[in-house]
């Protein structure tokens, strides 16, 4: 899962890229308005922590632009101002959710994850895959009830995949998903990635779909 | 501190022009200062008219009195010419006034000497006083004399010459008559006049009501401002006094935009302080060091300081507030929609309210802030289903805005309820935003004069129910 930060406090923004890092999302950062905006613009993410008040461009115009232009992704809002005013403004702009400064680091990973969950149709924090469970809010996996130990790449891939479930997801997603702005993105790691994961878990769970790419089937 | 003492400014200046209308005739009232100056006027004017119309009437009898003494002393004349004889009985007055006694109307023809030749039968048996006037060119003299009994007469005497002879005649005619007259005339006139008085009195009482009527409602008017059914003075008013109604809506404007500063103000420290104090926690959090925990529980108290007195603030700011009213319909169809989008597992049901339902006397922020945080709260521990309804509550005062908000949680048992309401506490520390939310709305509550009842929910958990001040429906 893939995720940008758009807060201008450069303490802050580098504690939730941070936090959201540990907790297994690939992280992109824009200090100001107008770069926050070019990147929800160009590049595919699952979710958007975006603060208020930043410089050039303030948080709720960048949010109306990215709705006007079709950008359906979940935004938090980060806002000091906490009138319920300015919350019934930020909603109506387009965004998912807020939280109000200061808050607790948990309390953002626990709305991203929620809005990550929503947006792909789940609405507990468990997905199963026949005999595969993923616990997304404490980030386990399970086989029959056995636990199995994933590298965070591992756990990435696969936390993809199956929040999208019983769709073909291709290399050129996964990457885009995966991995933010600075990686080295090489196609073949995925295909790695996947053989290992191929190992630790039911061998029929990941299909391969010859020249579209990935597939978690549904139950 | 400013803006409050503009208010009660406002409230004395209401007092003093209801005091104006309710009893007129207070000293100092401008009713009663009208009154009383032009009733002063009148009075002068009045008795100045009276005693000059008397003096003009006394005037025109006593003239009209001389000529006809003058006219009688001609006849007594062409009387003397036409007998030759100034002693002769022929000659007479053809007057009854002349025959009786002590009726002031007499002649009498004296000789060079003084001696009496011939005089009026009235006049038998007493003497004239003598004219002191010296005669003019045409040896005539008047005078006001008083004979000897003491009737006060005009007397005209005339020097002829009749064959060389020298003869004064003098002719005198009562005065007493036309005094009586007079007084006659005297009082007729007070009477008359005094009726115009009265007329004059009740007209100017009437033209100072009238005069002072925009006064009155302009008091109305500021009246209304005061109790939220308008946000400013309107309607038409002479020009002596349409300065004043621009001076308070110019009161009123400014008043409203250093509230609105200072709220701005209130947003901008809000947001200056609240990022380095989430960024301070953040740092803090899991640093398990003696630093990192002291810096914690200290940006905590700093965090809950911070909010409190923002709060606080915010209030302050806003009890100068007046004339503001809210249309809750809109307000809790906006809250509602918004939980619903924050919280897609929940349903959020509004029912929506008659069109009678009474608008909220007060800030629609404020309204927001209260309802939205117990909203938030429903949303927070709601299992699937948050209601709103909202109607008007009659009590034998006032008519209430009745809102409630509930949801199928697990409520709260009747001491967990008295203890949330107590100020500033907190059920479970662990639900970020639980105990400060419902600070902020207790305090307002308690700003407008409301109330906030937590119950137990048909829907199995918590029902709070919120009653606030209403404003007329639909005014300004």
């Amino acid at each position: 899962m893939r995720v940008l930060v758009v807060e201008d406090d450069q303490n802050l923004n580098r504690q939730i890229k941070e936090a959201l890092t540990e907790a297994g999302y690939a992280v992109d950062v824009a200090f100001d308005g107008e770069e926050g905006h070019f990147l929800g613009d160009t590049e595919p993410y699952d979710a958007v922590v975006l603060d208020i008040g930043l410089p050039q461009m303030d948080g709720l115009s960048v949010l109306e632009e990215w709705r006007r232009a079709g950008k359906s992704m979940p935004v938090l809002l980060l806002t000091a101002r906490d009138r319920w005013s300015d919350k019934v403004q930020g909603i109506d702009a387009g965004a998912d959710d807020y939280v109000a400064k200061p808050f607790h680091m948990e309390e953002i990973l626990a709305r991203i994850r929620a809005l990550v969950r929503r947006a792909a149709g789940h609405a507990s924090n468990e997905i199963t895959a026949g005999s595969v469970r993923l616990d997304v809010k404490a980030g386990k996996v399970t086989v029959d009830g056995q636990s199995v130990k994933l590298t965070s790449h591992e756990l990435r891939l696969l936390s993809y995949l199956m929040h999208h479930k019983g769709k073909v997801v291709s290399r050129t997603e996964l990457t885009e998903h995966l991995y933010d702005q600075d990686f080295d993105r090489d196609s073949n790691t995925i295909e790695v990635f996947v053989g290992r994961l191929r190992k630790k878990l039911p061998e029929e769970c990941i299909q391969t779909v010859r020249g579209l790419g990935y597939q978690i089937l549904e139950d | 501190m400013a803006s409050a003492t503009k208010s009660l400014k406002i409230d004395q200046a209401i007092l003093r022009l209801r005091g104006a209308a309710v009893a007129p005739f207070l000293t100092g009232s401008i009713a009663a200062r009208l009154f009383w100056l032009s009733a002063g006027w009148l009075i002068v004017a009045l008795v100045a008219t009276a005693f000059l119309l008397t003096e003009l009437y006394s005037h025109a009898l006593d003239t009209s009195l001389s000529q006809t003494l003058d006219f009688h002393l001609e006849t007594l004349i062409s009387h003397i010419l036409d007998t030759g004889d100034p002693a002769s009985p022929d000659i007479f007055i053809p007057d009854p006034r002349f025959s009786r006694s002590a009726s002031g109307w007499y002649w009498v023809i004296t000789d060079d000497a003084g001696q009496a030749i011939n005089l009026s039968p009235s006049l038998t048996g007493s003497v004239l006083p003598i004219i002191t006037v010296p005669f003019n060119a045409d040896k005539y003299r008047t005078a006001a004399m008083t004979d000897e009994f003491g009737i006060r007469m005009r007397m005209v005497e005339r020097e002829v010459t009749v064959k060389g002879k020298t003869f004064h005649i003098i002719v005198t005619g009562s005065l007493d008559e036309i005094f009586r007259l007079v007084g006659d005339f005297r009082g007729q006139t007070l009477i008359v006049l005094g009726a115009v008085g009265v007329m004059l009195a009740i007209m100017s009482f009437i033209v100072a009501r009238i005069a002072l009527r925009p006064i009155d409602k302009l008091g109305q008017a500021i009246e209304h401002v005061r109790e939220g059914e308008s946000s400013s003075i309107t309607g038409s008013f002479p020009p002596e006094i349409a300065p004043l109604a621009e001076e308070v809506n110019e009161l009123l404007r400014s008043n409203a935009q250093i509230i609105e500063r200072a709220r701005n103000q209130v947003g901008n420290l809000a947001h200056g302080l609240k990022t380095p104090l989430a960024v301070l926690r953040n740092e803090a959090t899991g640093n398990k060091t003696r630093l990192g925990e002291v810096v914690l529980s200290e940006t905590d108290k700093m965090t809950t300081m911070v909010s409190g007195y923002l709060d606080k603030a915010r209030i302050a700011a806003r009890t100068a507030v007046v004339g503001r009213k809210a249309d809750p319909t809109i307000v809790m169809l906006r809250l509602s929609r918004v939980m619903q989008k924050i919280n897609p597992n929940r349903t959020v049901t509004f029912g929506r309210p008659d069109a009678s339902l009474p608008w909220f006397r007060g800030e629609e922020g404020d309204l927001e802030e209260m309802a939205g945080n117990l909203l938030d709260n429903a949303c927070k521990w709601s299992k699937t289903q948050v209601a709103v309804s909202m109607m008007a509550e009659r009590n034998e005062s006032a008519t209430m805005l009745l809102i409630r908000i509930e949801d199928d949680g697990p409520g709260l048992t009747e001491q967990e309820a008295d203890k949330v309401l107590q100020r500033g506490v907190r059920l479970d520390e662990k639900t970020p935003g639980s105990g400060l939310g419902l600070d902020i709305v207790k305090e307002l509550v308690d700003v407008y004069g409301g109330t906030l009842q937590l119950k137990r929910s048909s829907l199995g958990g918590l029902l709070a129910e919120l009653r606030l001040p209403s404003a007329r429906l639909g005014r300004g």
